[in-house]
């Protein structure tokens, strides 16, 4: 790429583009940008890209992406990772966007929660549905023992140590930890719903071998209720499938119940928003109330909006146009074609194919 | 951000709606359906699926009907998920157009 993308002593990125979710439309916003020699990063709240494709669906087979009969998210997201390779895109993962600021000079502010921050020309917000957030547990007072003895995700197992845990949920989280904890714990009790899993049977096999070994215990039910006792909770509340609710004391209660998507601070950023979906001005650049901000995909609306991955390939093409003369305000941007530009060809480094 | 299910579902449950559902986030009960309101990703496909027109995005669910969003909360809770059409109530037919059917929810 011939613009360069500087890290200033600060440790902030000063970027061309930064593009907000890494579903398959932000990673085709990578490959439209690209061809105008735009270099994006991109950043998404989930450890690995793919977005809802991914995350929602990512079994169920899709049958209108134009010129693919079929393919599953999973390998819509594998082919565009192929095709935006030539771009080298730098992925920020596993963080959301908290701040997006514009500055002085007419650039934007933009950090993540994990401290990353950009000054960047442009922003592409191809967020879908919101960033995926954990599903939480709906009992009265558990709120106040979050970070405390209610976790929803694990940075530190070593903190579980000792502990007298409670599992709850039937995926690959709720099982892988309940398998890790195994043993490192006082004790581990997973406590789900009902009797089959969502989880990889092998893991269930283990859990359920462990239990026959007295090393563990699974418990069908759900947490109805709490106890506590100078701001500690001391146990929980478990109906089971035969109705009656038990009482089961605990050090530390683990929650997996999968992700749900959230808008989250989007909201906050002054974007014009019409039913939750972020309004763009008009259908020719994509570009939002904020000059420099675009919206593409799902999470984007305008009259005739249909949520289509296709239709928020089109939007990305056209977004990217209408961003370039931010980049490029002296350069005049024409389009061309990838079958027969020299100059695309070398951007895409391809060879020029000659016909006899 | 979610669908909610209304008062025309009661006694009919068509399940039209469910096959659409890119998210899986039907739960049935015995003579209606909810919308799990933290797995509904607001795509509205269902809507049009519904031969009793049951089918509201939260902001336009009728005056009459608000009680339902909290409703489908509550019930999406505790009824297991539906993810296939299965038949139709034996009267759907009949109950499809009839108003006033929350004294026939069954929980």
């Amino acid at each position: 790429m011939k613009n360069k993308q500087t890290t200033l002593a600060t440790g902030v990125i000063e970027a061309d583009a930064v593009i907000i979710g890494a579903g398959p439309v932000g990673l085709f916003q990578v490959f439209e940008l690209g061809l105008l020699e735009i270099k994006a990063h991109v950043i998404d709240s989930l450890p690995v890209v793919g977005g809802q494709c991914v995350e929602l669906y990512p079994d169920k087979p899709i049958y209108d992406i134009p010129a693919v009969p079929v393919c599953t998210g999973q390998e819509l997201t594998d082919n565009l990772l192929k095709q935006i390779e030539p771009f080298d895109p730098t992925f920020h993962l596993g963080q959301e966007v908290t701040l997006v600021e514009r500055r002085e000079d007419g650039r934007f502010d933009l950090e993540t929660s994990t401290g990353t921050r950009f000054i960047t020309k442009t922003i592409f917000i191809a967020a879908g549905v919101g960033s995926f957030q954990p599903r939480t547990l709906k009992v009265d007072g558990i709120e106040a023992f979050e970070g405390k003895q209610l976790f929803y995700r694990v940075k530190d197992p070593s903190q579980f140590e000792g502990k007298n845990l409670v599992i709850c949920g039937g995926g690959d989280s709720a099982l892988d930890w309940a398998l890790n904890l195994v043993g490192k714990a006082e004790s581990v009790i997973l406590l789900h719903r009902r009797e089959d899993f969502r989880a990889a049977p092998a893991s269930v096999a283990k859990m359920k071998e462990l239990c026959d070994n007295y090393e563990m215990q699974l418990l069908i039910g759900q947490v109805t209720g709490i106890e506590s006792k100078d701001d500690v909770l001391t146990e929980i509340k478990v109906t089971g499938a035969d109705g009656v609710t038990r009482r089961l004391p605990l050090d530390t209660l683990l929650v997996f119940f999968g992700l749900s998507p959230k808008l989250g601070p989007i909201a906050e950023w002054g974007l014009e928003i019409e039913r939750k979906q972020l309004k763009v001005m008009d259908t020719e650049k994509f570009e939002t109330n904020v000059p420099g901000i675009f919206a593409v995909g799902d999470i984007n609306t305008y009259p005739g909006k249909k949520k289509l991955i296709l239709s928020g390939f089109h939007e990305a093409a056209l977004a990217a146009f209408g961003a370039a003369p931010y980049i490029f305000p002296e350069k005049k941007i024409h389009m061309q074609y990838t079958t027969t530009s020299p100059k695309l060809h070398k951007i895409l480094g391809v060879e020029t194919p000659t016909f006899d | 951000m979610t669908h909610v299910v209304t008062e025309s579902c009661i006694r009919c449950r068509y399940t039209d709606c469910v096959d659409v559902c890119p998210v899986d986030c039907f739960r049935a009960g015995p003579n209606f359906l909810a919308i799990d309101p933290d797995e509904c990703i607001d795509c509205a496909v269902c809507v049009a699926e519904c031969p009793a027109n049951a089918i509201f995005a939260e902001e336009d669910v009728p005056s009459d009907q608000i009680k339902f969003i909290k409703l489908n909360e509550d019930l999406a809770r505790n009824w297991p998920s539906i993810t296939k059409t299965v038949a139709p109530l034996a009267d759907a037919d009949e109950w499809k157009d009839v108003k006033d059917k929350l004294q026939y929810l069954e929980r």
